[in-house]
């Protein structure tokens, strides 16, 4: 018997030591609803855009779910993946968006595999001893058995400051019978220029990512780390939508459309260009 | 007859192409079983850092523990770790951040965890694991009795998790299943 009361002493004490704090424990912090209401994850995004899960989010709806697209349930979805505190955005531009995205005949959907979206990550990098900004973009493409994030692009101000190729009397050229004498003018491309990317051919633009890679294995480029993630998003026909991460009181919070605009054709490129430009 | 025969291979290369790479897929049942297992390994975690933060436990406890929950990860998992006022991730081992955890200077830590919890669908990346995110609320409260100071945060800590189908030999029969690993987890402070 003493022992018995010895060995329930000793679990009840040990039990004890940490007074119900794990997940799901007795005691635990009760969500008042805002955790809930914020769209958590990217995933999180898309499947409330596509209405492939349940309000609360504890359910995953497949094909052949009732629910499972829901044109009701998307409706209200849409509603609340908008943030509505910072963003300029006008009521009567989501009404149109909404309109086309829930079409009865047409209804459009994101779809996580197909191309039309990528990333755009700031980060912090050291380079030749100094902290500087880097701006990556970031594609899902196929790879093996599944899929992968690869780096498609790169933008780093110090780089674009060393190519500056000059435009009119300014620019430097080689004429046209200089293959008479042997291109033996090269010299003054290379020796006496310092800016032998006048030389170039019209459609030439510098390949950033090769170089940021090459400075990289050289050693003068160093990751530090990642200060913001964002999303661009062409998906939706004659749309366009960037998706940030909030995070502030109340309930519209996570990840949230930030900037909507209609394309009309040309523009998409235009967009393209200002981002990947960088402004 | 035989100007069938190439036709008849098609298709039934075609249809054994399909059920080999079927038979990798994760169904809505399998998806949520593997949930479930996800689930257990995160309450796991939750538990570990509990005992671990908490001022109660004994060094020797605490270190005992910390090895239980380094072995729910992958190796070479990491912390990424943020802050309101600093929004840069600070990167930290899976142990360091334990040990950091273990080391803090409150007289009484209080961790506790919502009751709320999201799961990500599951991904398959190219070597053919599986990998998602479940994504946790946890409340920290710190109390220094000296200075009377408290100090509470909630962090969202969304978590990696590796789904992978491994086999076992059992009575000489091979026997399939579904393992989960913890991965990189993201500490976010919340402004709620």
């Amino acid at each position: 018997m003493r022992k018995i009361i010895l060995v329930l002493l000793t679990i009840i004490t040990s039990l004890q030591l940490v007074p119900g704090q794990g997940l799901y424990s007795p005691g635990q912090p009760k969500d008042d609803g805002r955790f809930a209401a914020s769209t958590k994850q990217v995933n999180q995004f898309f499947r409330r855009f596509n209405a492939e899960e349940s309000v609360d989010g504890s359910k995953r709806f497949y094909e052949g779910d009732p629910l499972f697209r829901d044109r009701q349930l998307r409706s209200q979805f849409l509603s609340i993946l908008f943030d509505n505190q910072t963003s300029s955005v006008s009521n009567d531009l989501k009404s149109e968006f909404a309109k086309e995205v829930l079409a009865q005949g047409l209804p459009q959907y994101l779809n996580f595999h197909k191309e039309g979206w990528f990333s755009e990550v700031n980060a912090i990098f050291n380079y030749k001893g100094k902290q500087e900004n880097v701006t990556l973009f970031l594609k899902l493409q196929p790879e093996g058995l599944g899929y992968e994030w690869v780096i498609d692009k790169v933008n780093f101000a110090p780089f674009k400051d060393i190519f500056n190729k000059p435009e009119g009397n300014d620019k430097g050229f080689l004429h046209p019978l200089s293959h008479e004498l042997g291109f033996m003018n090269l010299r003054r491309a290379f020796q006496d220029s310092n800016t032998p990317e006048a030389y170039t051919a019209k459609e030439y633009e510098p390949d950033y990512l090769t170089i940021f890679l090459y400075e990289m294995k050289k050693g003068s480029l160093k990751f530090e780390t990642i200060k913001n993630v964002k999303f661009h998003f062409f998906q939706i026909n004659n749309w366009y939508f960037e998706l940030n991460q909030f995070n502030r009181p109340g309930n519209n919070t996570g990840w949230l459309i930030s900037n909507l605009v209609r394309l009309k054709p040309g523009d998409k490129n235009a967009i393209l260009k200002y981002i990947y430009d960088q402004k | 007859m035989t100007k069938y025969i190439p036709l008849f291979l098609i298709v039934f290369l075609a249809t054994a192409t399909l059920s080999i790479a079927q038979s990798d897929n994760i169904s809505p049942a399998r998806k949520q079983a593997i949930d479930s297992l996800a689930l257990e390994k995160v309450k796991d975690l939750s538990k570990y850092i509990s005992i671990i933060g908490s001022k109660e436990t004994q060094f020797s406890e605490a270190n005992r523990v910390m090895d239980r929950a380094e072995e729910l990860f992958a190796p070479d998992a990491e912390m990424g770790v943020s802050s309101i006022n600093r929004t840069e991730i600070a990167y930290y081992k899976v142990r360091r951040y334990f040990e950091r955890l273990m080391a803090l200077n409150y007289d009484r830590v209080n961790i506790s965890w919502y009751d709320i919890h999201y799961i990500s669908d599951l991904e398959r990346q190219p070597d053919g694991r599986y990998v998602g995110v479940v994504t946790v609320y946890q409340r920290f409260e710190g109390t220094s009795l000296e200075s009377g100071l408290n100090y509470k945060d909630t962090t969202k800590k969304d978590i990696t998790i590796y789904v992978e189908k491994k086999q076992t030999q059992i009575a000489g029969r091979t026997i399939e299943f579904w393992d989960v690993m913890l991965g990189d987890i993201r500490v976010t402070e919340t402004a709620a």
